[in-house]
């Protein structure tokens, strides 16, 4: 039997409280929320823009609320000026809390849409001594945003470059694919993206990509950027923008990954990095990774 | 001081007979279709593999991200700076004893300079951002100084031929050939041949050879050498030996590309071979293969020595493993000692056929060098509990890679037949007055 689609609309519907209702129980002007809802309904469906959107009812709200109404300032488009207002990001992953699971590594190709043969983070597994004494140790390996980064100094058009914050950068569309930083990189931790797609496994996989380093590159075609490029972890410079942790730290499981700024003595970072127990891949390289590994 | 070193006879064409010119039509009828078929299909597999299917139809992979390409490009790379600097023996040294291969030696380093460069064209992800690479230049990478270079020297090289070639560039303008037409354009309306002129030419021969030496060693092919060199994360390539060995196998193909080229063209055209000069060239191939031998010597065992575990992985891939023929067919046996076997033999290393003959063994052979260069440092993950790699070209690949260099072949053909390259009846003699 084919149920009309406007069932279970109005199953919803039944749900949902009227918008009229939550307003009156406020003491704002019911009139105007339900305007502004409007509103702002009109600049999502690119009727109006959210200029006009600001002039038509700033001075309602002025009035309303006693406060100016204007729009956020949008952060500036370069990426490389954004200074995160002296901010220099590290990580730093605790090796004993860290229990091998992988999440890390799941969550950063959901967040990052990474296609197949690229994986910014990736859990080594190894196991080391002899029996009886014998120990399964795990290492979970990201980009390092090395503060000396080898990939920066090779990359012959200058695509790869340090940021202000201490992020390793790509710029998708002047990258020429030459893959001298993959040779580079004492860690591994570029990957070249060679077109391949999820479509098959995942209906809509090709429809959007992350918009790494705040930059949009639609939809997922083999002749467009970063297709042809090479990519690595970004630190999730994305979310950093919104104010959320690198979707590793967040989802893993042991709490292992700890995230912050190391200009800030007083940050957890900042204290974790001070400890005995903190040490820092192939330090011997002089790549200063600001990646740091707790023993 | 110097007397114009050329004298043009050109009249011993007429002694050959007509079943000879018969035979030999045939033969370079042959060698036009041969090479258009292999280069044909290079160019079908090219748009159908790297054109249709992109990237993915090579086995490169995010540990191998370098592979056959990239190894024909240095390959060819060094043919081209080899070449070059054996014509600055001529050119720049003034050593006319070589003179007849100055400028064959000078065409095949063009060529192969162009079939390098489009290895590495076909090499990169987005050929579409390819002019990023002249416009933003990154003072800190190899890579981009390469690319600078490499225009400069094709530059030179360009100019270092023509040059080289005025004076019969003219004469042909003004001789009654078809052609007088197309020659007239390329001497660039610069016709005067007296002596003076020709003097001035021998001197900015010898100003660009000497110009030429420090940029083709340091700018072009020891530039190449630590583009590998410089990559602290691969121990095996990051010695200060590399770039030298670089150089110096670049001699040795350089210089077995131009007996090849040579003899073989003569042996085509039923002519005889200058003896003293092949022979000359036979023991400068020897003097490089053996310092060639030497530095590798050393490379292999401080690398050996230090126990660095990804050197020694490296090695040991190199000489151990399922890749392992390539090094000790084509780099130990190719590529060095049986040369050097052939060119100390005292019965062997006086016959120009086997000089010939070892020649074309090395030219082969270095293609195992440039492999090995390449590919077994990637195949050894940069960290330990990374995946290690694996790489054999595809098929793809392949017939690409043979397409370019059936296209080397064309270019040089084409080179040959249009420009006054062939300088067979230069007079050593003449030429050898200072
Ligand atoms: S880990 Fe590798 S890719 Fe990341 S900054 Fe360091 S050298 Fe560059
Ligand atoms: S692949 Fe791109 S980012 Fe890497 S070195 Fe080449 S141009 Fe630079």
């Amino acid at each position: 039997m084919d149920i009309p689609k406007k069932v279970w609309d109005s199953l919803v519907e039944q749900q949902l409280e009227e918008g009229r209702a939550i307003l009156d129980r406020v003491d704002y002007n019911t009139e105007l929320g339900l305007a502004m809802a409007k509103g702002a309904q009109q600049v999502m469906k690119g009727v109006i823009t959210s200029d006009q959107f600001y002039e038509k009812f700033k001075q309602a709200v002025e009035e309303e609320f006693g406060v100016t109404f204007q729009p956020v300032k949008e952060s500036p488009k370069n990426p490389k000026s954004r200074a995160f207002g002296g901010k220099k990001w590290a990580m730093v992953i605790d090796l004993a809390k860290c229990v091998g699971c992988d999440t890390c590594t799941v969550s950063c190709k959901a967040e990052n849409r990474t296609p197949p043969g690229v994986t910014y983070n990736v859990v080594i597994e190894d196991t080391v001594g002899t029996f009886p004494n014998v120990k399964n140790i795990n290492l979970p390996r990201p980009c390092m945003q090395c503060d000396k980064p080898p990939c920066v100094q090779v990359c012959p058009v200058r695509a790869s470059y340090k940021l202000e914050n201490g992020i390793v950068a790509i710029d998708a569309d002047r990258c020429i694919g030459c893959r001298y930083c993959q040779v580079a990189c004492p860690y591994g931790s570029r990957y070249f993206d060679f077109g391949l797609s999820y479509e098959q496994e995942m209906t809509g996989y090709d429809a959007v990509q992350a918009s790494e380093y705040g930059v949009a590159h639609g939809r997922r075609t083999p002749t467009k950027e970063p297709v042809g490029t090479v990519r690595k972890c970004t630190f999730c410079m994305h979310r950093l923008e919104r104010g959320e942790e690198p979707a590793c730290v967040e989802t893993c499981i042991g709490d292992a990954r700890y995230f912050g700024d190391l200009n800030d003595p007083n940050s957890i970072v900042s204290k974790l990095a001070a400890s005995p127990r903190a040490f820092r891949l192939r330090e011997e390289l002089g790549t200063e990774p600001r990646v740091i590994y707790l023993k | 001081m110097h007397q114009i070193p050329v004298s043009y006879q050109r009249h011993s064409s007429q002694k050959h007979s007509s079943a000879r010119q018969t035979n030999l039509k045939k033969i370079e009828k042959i060698w036009w279709a041969s090479l258009l078929l292999v280069f044909i299909l290079g160019m079908v597999s090219l748009v159908k593999g790297y054109l249709l299917e992109g990237m993915t139809s090579t086995n490169l992979s995010n540990v191998v991200p370098w592979g056959e390409w990239v190894a024909f490009y240095i390959y060819f790379i060094g043919m081209s700076a080899g070449s070059f600097l054996l014509s600055t023996l001529v050119y720049g040294f003034g050593m006319h004893q070589y003179e007849r291969i100055g400028r064959s030696a000078l065409l095949s380093a063009i060529v192969c300079m162009i079939t390098a460069i489009t290895f590495i064209f076909l090499d990169i992800g987005r050929p579409d951002h390819i002019f990023n690479s002249i416009i933003y230049w990154n003072v800190t990478s190899t890579m981009a100084w390469e690319i600078h270079f490499y225009i400069l020297y094709i530059a030179l090289l360009v100019v270092e031929l023509y040059f080289s070639m005025r004076v019969d560039l003219v004469r042909l303008a003004n001789s009654p050939t078809r052609f007088a037409k197309f020659y007239g354009f390329l001497t660039f309306g610069y016709r005067n041949i007296s002596d003076e002129a020709l003097q001035r030419d021998r001197k900015l021969l010898q100003i660009l050879g000497i110009i030429g030496i420090p940029l083709a060693i340091f700018g072009v092919h020891g530039g190449t050498g630590s583009i590998f060199a410089v990559a602290k994360a691969r121990p095996f390539l990051n010695t200060g030996l590399f770039p030298v060995i670089f150089i110096l196998s670049a001699l040795v193909s350089g210089t077995a590309l131009s007996i090849a080229i040579y003899v073989a063209k003569n042996k085509v055209l039923k002519r005889p071979s200058d003896v003293t000069m092949v022979r000359s060239l036979g023991s400068l191939l020897v003097m490089f293969l053996s310092i060639e031998l030497a530095l590798e010597w050393y490379e292999f065992l401080i690398g050996w020595y230090g126990v660095k575990p990804e050197e020694l992985a490296t090695i040991s891939t190199m000489a151990g493993s399922s890749w392992a023929w390539t090094f000790w067919l084509f780099q130990m046996g190719l590529a060095m000692f049986v040369p050097l076997i052939l060119l100390f033999l005292p019965k062997t290393r006086k016959s120009i056929t086997w000089i010939f003959v070892a020649s074309i063994l090395t030219i082969i052979g270095v293609v195992g060098v440039r492999f090995n260069m390449v590919v077994p440092m990637l195949i050894v993950p940069v960290m330990n509990g990374l995946p290690g790699g694996n790489y054999y070209p595809t098929v793809s690949e392949w017939i690409t890679s043979f397409g370019l260099i059936a296209m080397c072949f064309l270019l040089y053909t084409i080179g040959e037949k249009l420009l006054p390259i062939d300088q067979y009846e230069v007079v050593r003699g003449e030429a050898n007055d200072d």
